[in-house]
């Protein structure tokens, strides 16, 4: 096969007939290549096992492709025509070569390569000689890329004496040098961060190879990224390979499979033979090594942050239900306060499972969300404000509609209070969601990994944890008698209590501002007085106390007020806030790309994020205190460590799946990348200096970090 | 009246929960699944100048070209692609060809001669769009020729990958393939989500400017 003068316009024979083009034409099926099989023994020995080769010789600069062709190319494949009785084994892959195109990588061959299949005949044989055919089918590049086929054979005379070495037992030999080695005596471990990977492999005492140019070819399609660096780095005797997920990588793996090949003249093997190692191993997400803490933990963790929700600002108004609900329960004999604890826990659990289902539907239908997501919709802020608003004004008695208050206090034990309180329960719940407490996060980051099953015990578990001290307290007529007999206190109490509700109310409308701006703030709080004029209205003349027209027409005032308020926030919800808060305020603090801190990672610069958002009162708090300290400032100065700052308050992609990635689903999250191979960093979620003072102190000086992760920029 | 209050504040929970399905979009550079997909501007064989922005409001197909590729003349020859753009262009979808080949190397053509090309392999897209630089191949990360990308009516990139899950077909089974554009723009235009959204590119190197 000659190489053309001009491009050759190739044929894939039997695959297309190729009519027209400007280039000039060939009819060579296998253009630029040709293919060969060959056998390593004489003979063929009934029942004994053999190798066979495919030997493809390329031309100059063309290139055949890896299982995994990388960017661009495709593997061969071979159709095998063989005798009855006879079968062939799968391609056993040489380990390839880089193979690099503008900004595109592929993984394959030059020059000459050979594909070794076993063939194992049958154990009975009457025919002599034996032909054995198979079709290559191959894709072969240069600048251009070219389709090849060609059906090549190979005839063997049959013995029943062991077979000797025949003329090319050393070419097949030599071809088996070639494939990747599995050396147990290296230990192998992979593992995945956000969109990374790192590959750790520890050599055996006795052989020291230096990986120094070292490179990992993925098994895999669509894992990886090929056309870019693998930053090395050594840790102890182990060696630490950064590798890149692919943005065309769906779903990870359970197991990281290739080939790790060693720089020319370097080898895995004490007898210098072996220049690539076999690659296939558990691949470890960070969720697992949450995780790898037993379930009965988890859920112990789960029913303790399920307690400690009770405490959360968000929780507290509803607290003050509960507390109000309490004391009316206290009229009730103990069996039925049971009940009443029971439906309680019952409308905690329900709604959590609830959530939990919507969280598992909307995953599954491959929105990005997480938990807290419901606040990063302006409409639902808006509605929660509204809520919290008229709770305020219905505790005040602005307004008090027979059967309709919030509180259950003017409720008697009948059914209908069983289901108020088990409508508390789930109200409570739905509150608390967004605040990721600690302890909470580390269960709900597993929850979202776990399979369904144990994700909903936990979900389960969370809800009893915050049910708890209310069923105590409401099963336990000690414990509750201890409480205050019900009074004109009460009444004190709701108004006192309504200021928390209105407190919830103006903290939504700031979170709503931050998401809408100003204009759609003003909006919502009009949107909110007008709702504040139909419950005053409602509250001032009541339906039981006046006449019909009279009820018709204020009625008919409050509705109108209700819909244009709603309108109102309605169309606040549409506006866009104009600048995002936290990100731009602060000159010291970037905003959070997953690329950039990729890109810092592999210049062996730490970065530090603060996963946030406006409508976290623990991420503010820790923005405000912690993270603004000057003696943290300047250690993070002293340590050249970056700071960025992801702020989740918008729903946000990229954010979702970086929190992902570190087996959370809500915020504050804290993460402390070392600017080396090793894992980062999760700092609590409750942040104090010397939390994040003793984080950086595992950081290397700078000038120690460059030598260990650059030795050959130095 | 006593049952339907004591409901009310569900009521509102549950139509707040609805409206968590309300949400805005993030800007990003690159072309991500579900994020806005990069505006360009390339000129087109025809003459005129194409600006992604303006089409928003309809479907648009980019489709990364080079009629030098055995894959692409494949699906050419074959004529799956030109009844692919014939089918979808009658729907009122834009379908953009974008040539990122580099002066000098394979499928690099000026405007007159990739018309003619254009012509001899049946074509039926929307236009046929010059970008020699490679800017908004490399915007786009295109790999392969084809390399599909689909943009829904908002703007956002719904699928990007291959044409097809055969990248081996033989010409007689091009159109036997389960074709992954085909897929997603029809479920796309009922208003269904695209149930594959990224699958493996395959084909020809994009050749890019050295």
């Amino acid at each position: 096969m000659t190489m053309k003068f001009r491009l050759v316009w190739a044929v894939a024979c039997g695959m297309l007939i190729c009519s027209s083009s400007t280039f000039g034409q060939t009819d060579d099926p296998s253009p630029f290549s040709e293919a060969a099989l060959i056998g390593d023994f004489e003979w063929i020995a009934p029942g004994t096992r053999f190798t066979v080769g495919v030997t493809l010789k390329l031309d100059e600069d063309w290139h055949s492709y890896w299982i995994n062709p990388g960017d661009v190319g495709e593997p061969i494949t071979l159709t095998w025509d063989l005798p009855s009785g006879f079968s062939a084994g799968p391609i056993q892959w040489p380990y390839p070569e880089k193979i690099d195109a503008g900004p595109l990588r592929s993984y394959g061959y030059s020059n000459v390569v050979t594909f070794l299949v076993t063939i194992t005949p049958p154990n009975e044989l009457s025919e002599s000689p034996v032909t054995l055919s198979t079709t290559a089918d191959w894709l072969i590049c240069r600048d251009v890329c070219l389709f090849a086929q060609e059906t090549v054979s190979l005839s063997l005379p049959v013995r029943e004496a062991v077979p000797t070495p025949g003329p090319y037992f050393e070419e097949i030999a030599a071809a088996r040098a070639k494939l990747p080695v599995q050396d147990p005596a290296w230990t192998i471990e992979a593992s995945h961060y956000s969109n990374s990977f790192a590959l750790r492999v520890s050599p055996p005492t006795d052989a020291a190879p230096d990986l120094q140019g070292a490179y990992f070819f993925p098994a895999q399609l669509m894992l990886l990224e090929h056309a870019v660096d693998q930053p090395m780095s050594k840790d102890g005797d182990a060696f630490v390979f950064a590798l890149q997920q692919s943005e065309y990588a769906t779903e990870l793996p359970d197991r990281l499979q290739g080939v790790l090949v060693a720089s020319e003249g370097q080898y895995f093997d004490t007898a210098q033979t072996a220049r690539a190692l076999d690659i296939d191993v558990q691949l470890r997400t960070e969720a697992d090594q949450n995780t790898s803490s037993t379930l009965p933990i988890l859920i112990l963790f789960a029913l303790i942050g399920g307690l400690l929700l009770n405490l959360m600002p968000c929780v507290f108004p509803v607290l003050s239900i509960k507390l109000l609900s309490l004391a009316q329960h206290n009229k009730l004999d103990s069996a039925n306060r049971v009940w009443h604890g029971v439906a309680f826990a019952t409308g905690v659990v329900v709604l959590f499972l609830v959530l939990a289902g919507l969280l598992f539907t909307l995953r599954a239908a491959g929105s990005q969300i997480g938990w807290g997501f419901q606040l990063q919709s302006p409409l639902f802020v808006a509605g929660m404000a509204f809520l919290f608003l008229a709770i305020g004004l219905n505790l005040f008695g602005v307004f008090d509609i027979r059967g309709f208050t919030f509180t259950g206090l003017t409720q008697s034990g009948t059914s209908h209070s069983l289901m108020r309180s088990c409508q508390d329960g789930a109200l409570a719940t739905l509150v608390a969601t967004p605040c990721t407490a600690p302890f909470m996060g580390a269960a709900l980051g597993a929850a979202v990994v776990l399979p369904t099953a144990q994700a909903l015990a936990i979900f389960v578990a969370l809800g009893l944890g915050m049910a708890a001290p209310y069923v105590i307290l409401s099963t336990f007529p000690v414990l509750s008698d201890k409480l205050p007999r019900p009074g004109q206190w009460m009444e004190t109490l709701k108004h006192v209590l309504a200021f928390p509700m209105l407190g919830t109310s103006v903290w939504l409308a700031w979170v709503f501002g931050n998401q809408a701006g100003v204009n759609g703030l003003g909006l919502l709080l009009l949107g909110l007085l007008l709702f504040a004029v139909a419950a005053w209205i409602v509250g001032r003349w009541p339906s039981v106390q006046v006449s019909s027209s009279v009820r018709i027409v204020t009625r008919g005032i409050a509705l109108v007020s209700v819909c244009m308020g709603i309108w109102s926030a309605y169309q606040g919800a549409q506006q866009q806030s104009m600048s995002q808060t936290d990100v731009t305020s602060d000159g010291l603090w970037s905003v959070y790309s997953t690329e950039q801190v990729q890109q810092l990672s592999r210049e062996g610069r730490p970065v530090f994020v603060d996963f946030t958002a406006a409508w976290c009162l623990t991420c503010q708090v820790n923005k405000k205190t912690t993270l603004s300290s000057s003696t943290l400032l300047s250690a993070f100065a002293q340590k050249d460590v970056v700071l960025m700052r992801a702020d989740w308050t918008s729903r946000n992609a990229e954010i979702t799946r970086a929190l992902e990635s570190h087996g959370r689903s809500g915020v504050p999250l804290y993460v402390l990348y070392r600017g080396n191979n090793d894992p980062p960093v999760l700092l609590p979620e409750v942040l104090t200096e010397s939390i994040v003072v003793d984080a950086l102190a595992l950081l290397p000086n700078r000038a120690e970090s460059l030598n260990t992760t650059n030795p050959t920029d130095t | 009246m006593k049952e339907f209050h004591a409901s009310a504040h569900f009521i509102v929970l549950l139509l707040v929960l609805v409206s968590i399905g309300v949400n805005q979009q993030s800007s990003s550079d690159e072309a991500e699944i579900g994020e806005p997909a990069p505006v360009f501007t390339l000129p087109g064989t025809d003459g005129e100048s194409y600006d992604l922005e303006s089409l928003q409001g309809e479907f648009v197909v980019l489709e990364w070209l080079n009629f030098g590729c055995p894959y692409v003349e494949r699906h050419y020859r074959t004529g799956n692609m030109p009844a692919l753009q014939k089918e979808f262009t009658e729907k009122g979808v834009r379908w953009l060809s974008i040539v990122s080949s580099a002066p000098g190397t394979q499928g690099y053509y000026e405007s007159d001669e990739m018309n003619e090309q254009n012509e001899s392999m049946g074509g039926m897209q929307s236009a046929i769009l010059l970008d020699p630089e490679g800017d908004v191949g490399k915007l786009y990360g295109a790999k392969t020729t084809p390399h599909m990308y689909i943009i829904d009516k908002e703007g956002v990139l719904i699928y990007k990958g291959g044409i097809d899950d055969q990248p081996r077909a033989s010409y007689e089974k091009t159109k036997l393939a389960n074709n992954y554009v085909r897929a997603a723009l029809e479920e796309a235009m009922n208003g269904d989500e695209v149930s594959v959204a990224i699958s493996r590119p395959y084909g020809c190197s994009v050749k890019y400017k050295k």
